[in-house]
């Protein structure tokens, strides 16, 4: 019984023109997602690979390490590409000094803001529309349409359980509906390697996982249309309402939870951290520049002296970097709660909508979820250890620190030969693992199959009781 | 009994075809030759089967379509040539009426009314109307959604004689009405025949067919197979006659059947 | 008849089950967007004068005019509640300084990147997404639907023309869903009144035009759903392809034309521009050293052989000229690295304006890109506000260099310390002015927002003006001539 109704179902959405033509167009546009996503991977490797190869070269003909300025990019990752979450609005660029504070600069928006003005075209994005709209093209009506062609009461005519019968429509409809999608999806998968994009084993279990979170994403729009469409008696009626649910769901509430609770946290403002931050510096300039002035070389050696002078600005630098840190560390864990709080109450609230759930998913799969910010810079931070021993090994024991280069001048000495910039330690950003990604995108996850269940028990409840007259 | 004022040179038929033929598209040809006239004060019933050719003999009238040889003239207009003049002359009650969901039988009535040039009309006549054709005061008010196909049937036929049109067309107008309320139809025709409209109907009932027309036209494939004035069918056997002449069409009915077992 | 047939569609649109719940939703969403825009524009001047007044702080607390410096804000633009456009994507702040190149940084996305994740909502956004559905769901069925109720057959079987029934459907959608949408605009105006937020005259008359532009951008849509209505025989038909033709006009399009003329036409990135300048600042400095310390020897070389008290005499007596000549080449070489950086720039910007030429165009085959263009130029939050507001800031920066420069000479002061040694003297550290009092700031050159006028806003807009006038004509042409040959049966 259960095999009949899923086969007609089949039959029946599979056999008409609205799926050709629908069909039709998510295909495309699917594939077009992977092939912009590639593309976007291959523009950004090209630009990452180029500023890392200028950063070197800069460094060619240096003579004096402390004269290098060293910077690190943010790799592309493939699937970082195809869900770009906030990896454009962040800063890529960050110079290294051997010590003090690291900032991250030149956002791709913030560069290139022509991306900014109608966004990205990502896999993100064309799932959380396409797949939304898809479901609620053909389930709008599983049931009241059914109705009012009459074949509700025919097939009820015939001794049919209820449950067997909602069962039977569920199952077929996402049988008929997400089992076609795999093909461009897998096509667009299958364009990866066909471009070029080198995605490792943990790159194909992320992508894997969020194309899964995207099904389930269909299954919460495809049970909430049948849902809808046993509360109501038209069909006309069941449409315009799912239409403005997925307004609201997909357009509306992500963007109006963020906003509205975002703001109603007190987060410290950067401002207010670089003034803080900027007025101390000046203070303990000032005190250093007076220090400076007892300073009393123990030679009359003038490359002793040199030296002498340079490990006093040394130390004073250390400890006016100390100094800093105390207090922008304690800022940035004040800020860094306010941001703790300000996150979870907007994403909660955001997370009533579906679409949410799916994209904070999405993100937390990709590697560019809010978290990516963080990360980077943690790790950033970690290579800047690495590079301060190194730097220190090269210069015994000296650090640049910010605003004070010395320029030895007169050709007197010998010129020291050229420094090999190809010394430097690189970088390497390593993207969260598999286990990582997973365990953030568990709460989403299981929020969309939370969903799914809901809205399913729901459909099952209401057509139990639905009149089928 | 053949008086001069009789005679059809005097009079000036209210609805007439000439030659009027239809070529559909698809190469299908709906309508071959067709020439009849309804004078003023005469009810034609058009009977024959689906395909026969009725509907588009009055979607000709009405100029949805336009023929492919041949004309048809309402009140001496040539419809295809001047359709705006000659709608004005036409009452329209389709097989099965469908008015605005959303508006009551008053707000259908006023829109229609005023479509058909009919200005000065108060909510009075509306109800008069709706009670002539036989519809209760209290559904005057009600959503048209809320009506029975019998109920919208009648706020068509009210529609109908609020246009006070010298020519009324009616495709299968009983088609969705009750025995009474079918009774109660063909005295509205009565009446609006001894009022002196012209009407031509369109029908399957061989019952009622007999019962009011003045004309009886018998339609098969396209062609009017056979005309009988009143007198000549008192004492003839009409569903003799119509099965006699619908062989073709009881073979399609048949067919009909079948197909509807299969698709069922 | 026209009258008649109008009055009908009003009461139609208005007495349908459906337009008390999409329009009720769309006055909710358009005056949430305004109340969001309203709240967002308060929190950013509040953040704007925040920074201002602790810059202003930390300037009144500087003691030297060598390590004098100051940063300037973007100040936020009240017509950012209409269209945020890439106000957030931008950088807020520049640093002001002779010793650092204008850029802007930290945009309020790269700082709080939680807004990054769903995007803005704003007026301009509802209207292109919320009200773009709405007109759709009012006509997708105005000509097919009647026809399916069977209402055509029965109005045309009266003298109706065509002519005049088509344009009593676009009349009647068009003034039944405008006016009502009136409403909820005009109170969102109201709320911005209410907040007494600093419009001039100028903003209001944006504010008109941006109006404007959105019900055309409105009507566009009700005569393209007309006319897919008066193409097709069946609702549920012209309803599919009214809602790919929205996903691909709205959300798809403006996307993909960008991004395809970003594969096209490439732009050189930041790290690129930033390393070749730096490139040819180092060669300059190089050479400049190299001058420099050749001088240097020549000098040396014509004191040759003077005893150590004609040497000193010499010294002093050659030492302003020296400095003069050494300040001048400095001087040179910053003019020619500010100079060389200003070309780079400019070539950048061609070539950047060359791509969003092509972008732009490639999304206008949308209206939704056409409609958001002009919003954007409106609100001066369009692509060139970065641009505007660096010319503005490098034009301070030289007003502001120039006043510090005057300012050092006069004082005499120099900038950071200065350490000497040399085998006779030791070590002499000379820290300058630390002890001087704080600096007179009341001559401090002010920076001033760029300025964005009614013609600068309109100027541009102009081409999606015509655009969107004529989508539209063809819109209507295509319902028009449908309908002509609209079968009614």
């Amino acid at each position: 019984m259960l095999r009949t109704i899923i086969e007609k179902e089949l039959r029946d959405i599979i056999g008409s023109t609205k799926f050709a033509v629908t069909f039709g167009v998510c295909a495309l546009l699917i594939i077009l997602a992977f092939y912009v996503g590639a593309r976007n991977y291959q523009v950004s490797r090209v630009q990452h690979d180029a500023a890392v190869a200028e950063n070197l070269r800069q460094m060619e003909g240096i003579t004096d390490w402390m004269m290098v300025e060293h910077h690190v990019f943010m790799p592309p990752n493939p699937v970082s590409s195809l869900v770009t979450g906030i990896s454009n609005d962040i800063g890529r660029n960050v110079e290294i000094h051997g010590r003090g504070e690291l900032t991250a600069e030149d956002s791709r928006f913030n560069d290139d803001p022509i991306f900014a003005v109608f966004r990205f075209l990502d896999l993100d994005f064309i799932f959380q529309v396409i797949l939304s709209l898809f479901a609620i093209l053909f389930a709008y009506n599983a049931i009241n349409g059914e109705k009012e062609q009459g074949t509700l009461r025919l097939a009820f005519a015939n001794s049919i359980p209820k449950d067997t019968f909602i069962l039977g429509k569920l199952i077929g409809s996402f049988l008929a509906l997400a089992l076609p999608l795999l093909i461009p999806i897998l096509l667009g998968s299958l364009l990866l390697p066909l471009m070029g994009i080198p995605m490792d084993g943990n790159d194909w279990q992320k992508l894997a996982l969020i194309i899964l979170a995207g099904f389930l994403y269909f299954g919460v729009f495809l049970t909430l249309s049948t849902w809808v469409s046993t509360l109501t008696h038209r069909s006309a009626n069941s449409f315009l309402l799912m239409l403005i649910l997925w307004m609201f769901a997909v357009l509306i509430i992500p963007r109006t939870a963020v906003l509205l609770a975002g703001r109603a946290v007190d987060v410290l403002p950067v401002d207010e951290i670089a003034t803080q931050k900027s007025r101390l510096m000046s203070q303990l300039w000032e005190e250093d520049r007076k220090t400076m002035k007892d300073f009393k070389p123990s030679t009359e050696d003038v490359q002793k002296v040199l030296d002498e002078f340079n490990r006093f600005m040394q130390d004073q630098a250390e400890e006016r970097q100390k100094k800093m840190q105390a207090l922008s560390g304690k800022l940035y864990e004040q800020r860094r709660n306010g941001q703790l709080q300000q996150q979870q109450l907007s994403f909660w609230l955001a997370r009533l909508s579906p679409t949410a759930a799916f994209s904070l998913a999405s993100m937390n799969l990709a590697g560019t979820s809010l978290s990516l910010k963080e990360h980077y810079m943690d790790a950033v931070k970690s290579y800047q250890q690495t590079y301060s021993n190194f730097f220190k090994e090269k210069t015994g024991g000296m650090l640049k620190s910010g605003g004070f280069i010395m320029r030895r001048m007169g050709g007197e000495e010998n010129q020291p030969p050229p420094i090999d910039p190809t010394e430097i330690p690189a970088f390497e950003y390593r993207r969260p693992t598999i286990g990582a990604s997973l365990g953030a995108a568990m709460g989403d996850l299981g929020l969309l199959t939370l969903f799914n269940l809901i809205f399913f028990a729901g459909a099952f409840v209401s057509f139990l009781k639905y009149d089928v007259r | 009994m053949t008086t001069p004022e009789n005679t059809p040179e005097t009079i000036q038929p209210m609805m007439a075809t000439r030659n009027l033929s239809k070529r559909y598209e698809d190469g299908v040809l709906a309508l071959d030759s067709l020439d009849l006239s309804v004078n003023p004060g005469q009810i034609y019933a058009m009977l024959g089967g689906n395909g026969a050719g009725k509907t588009t003999t009055i979607n000709l009238f009405l100029n949805f379509i336009d023929p492919t040889e041949g004309e048809a003239i309402v009140d001496g207009i040539i419809t295809h040539q001047e359709p705006l003049k000659a709608k004005a002359k036409i009452a329209y009650v389709s097989e099965n009426v469908m008015l605005y969901p959303n508006f009551t039988a008053l707000q259908n009535l006023d829109y229609f009314s005023h479509l058909g040039g009919k200005t000065s009309y108060s909510a009075e006549d509306y109800q008069k109307v709706l009670l002539r054709v036989g519809l209760q005061e209290e559904a005057h008010d009600k959503k048209l959604r809320s009506y029975s196909k019998g109920m919208r049937q009648k706020c068509g036929i009210a529609i109908a004689i609020l246009k006070d049109a010298p020519a009324i067309l009616l495709d299968e107008p009983t088609s969705g009405l009750d025995p009474k309320a079918g009774m109660e139809f063909i005295n509205l025709l009565q009446d609006l025949r001894d009022e002196g409209k012209a009407i031509l109907m369109s029908t399957h009932d061989i019952f009622r067919a007999k019962q009011v027309a003045d004309i009886v036209g018998i339609m098969n494939a396209g062609k009017l197979v056979a005309e009988k004035q009143r007198e000549e069918l008192v004492g003839e056997d009409l569903e003799k006659l119509y099965v006699e002449y619908m062989t073709g069409y009881m073979d399609t009915a048949v067919q009909a059947t079948d197909a509807s077992v299969t698709v069922g | 008849m026209l009258k008649t047939l109008i009055y009908k569609e009003l009461k139609m649109i208005i007495a349908s089950p459906k337009f008390t719940a999409t329009f009720g939703t769309c006055a909710v969403l358009i005056l949430l967007s305004i109340f969001i825009g309203i709240q967002e524009y308060r929190g950013a001047v509040r953040q704007y004068e925040t920074a201002v007044q602790l810059n202003d702080q930390e300037m009144a607390e500087s003691t030297s005019w060598g390590s004098f410096d100051t940063r300037v804000f973007r100040q936020p633009d009240p017509m950012q509640i209409f269209v945020s456009g890439i106000h957030y994507d931008v950088g807020r702040m520049t640093g002001i300084s002779r010793w650092e190149e204008i850029k802007l940084r930290r945009s309020n996305y790269s700082d709080d990147p939680i807004f990054a994740v769903f995007r803005f909502i704003d007026f301009t956004f509802i209207v292109q997404i919320a009200l773009s559905l709405l007109a759709i769901l009012f006509t997708y069925d105005a000509i097919n639907g009647e026809r399916e109720q069977g209402t055509l057959k029965l109005t045309f079987a009266n003298p109706v023309p065509k002519v005049t029934y088509i344009l009593s459907k676009f009349i009647g959608a068009w003034l039944g869903l405008v006016i009502p949408l009136l409403i909820p605009i005009l109170i969102g105006l109201l709320l911005v009144m209410l907040y007494n937020l600093p419009l001039t005259g100028v903003h209001w008359a944006k504010i008109i035009t941006m109006l404007g532009f959105s019900l055309l951008f409105f009507t566009f849509f009700i005569a393209f759903g007309l006319m897919v209505s008066a193409l097709t025989r069946s609702s549920s038909s012209s309803f599919l392809i009214l809602l790919v033709a929205w996903v691909t006009l709205v959300l798809i399009i403006p996307r993909a034309g960008v991004m395809l003329a970003g594969q096209v036409q490439s732009v050189p990135t930041v790290a690129e521009i930033e390393s070749k300048h730096a490139k040819f600042s180092q060669e300059r400095w190089d050479q400049h050293s190299a001058l420099i310390s050749e001088r240097y020897e020549k000098r040396n070389a014509a004191m040759e052989g003077l005893s150590p008290e004609d040497r000193e005499a010499y010294e002093e007596e050659k030492m302003w000229s020296w400095m003069e000549e050494d300040d001048a080449e400095m001087k040179n070489v910053q003019a020619d690295i500010s100079e060389y950086g200003r070309k780079l720039q400019e070539d950048l910007r061609n070539r950047r304006a060359a791509q969003e030429k092509l972008a732009f165009l490639l999304s206008r085959v949308s209206p939704a890109s056409a409609y958001q263009l002009a919003m954007m130029n409106l609100a001066a939050t369009d692509i060139n506000l970065k641009n505007r507001y660096e010319d503005a800031m490098r034009d301070y920066r030289t007003a502001f260099n120039g006043f510090v420069n005057k300012k050092l000479e006069d004082s005499g002061q120099h900038g950071g310390f200065r350490i000497s040694i040399s085998s006779e003297t030791g070590v002499n550290i000379d820290t300058g002015d630390i002890d001087t009092k704080s600096l007179d700031l009341s001559e401090v050159p002010r920076f001033e927002d760029p300025r964005h006028s009614y013609s600068a806003a309109i100027t541009p807009a102009m081409t999606d003006l015509a655009l969107l006038i004529f989508f539209t004509l063809i819109a209507f042409a295509g319902a028009f001539s449908g309908f002509i040959r609209y079968d009614v049966r």
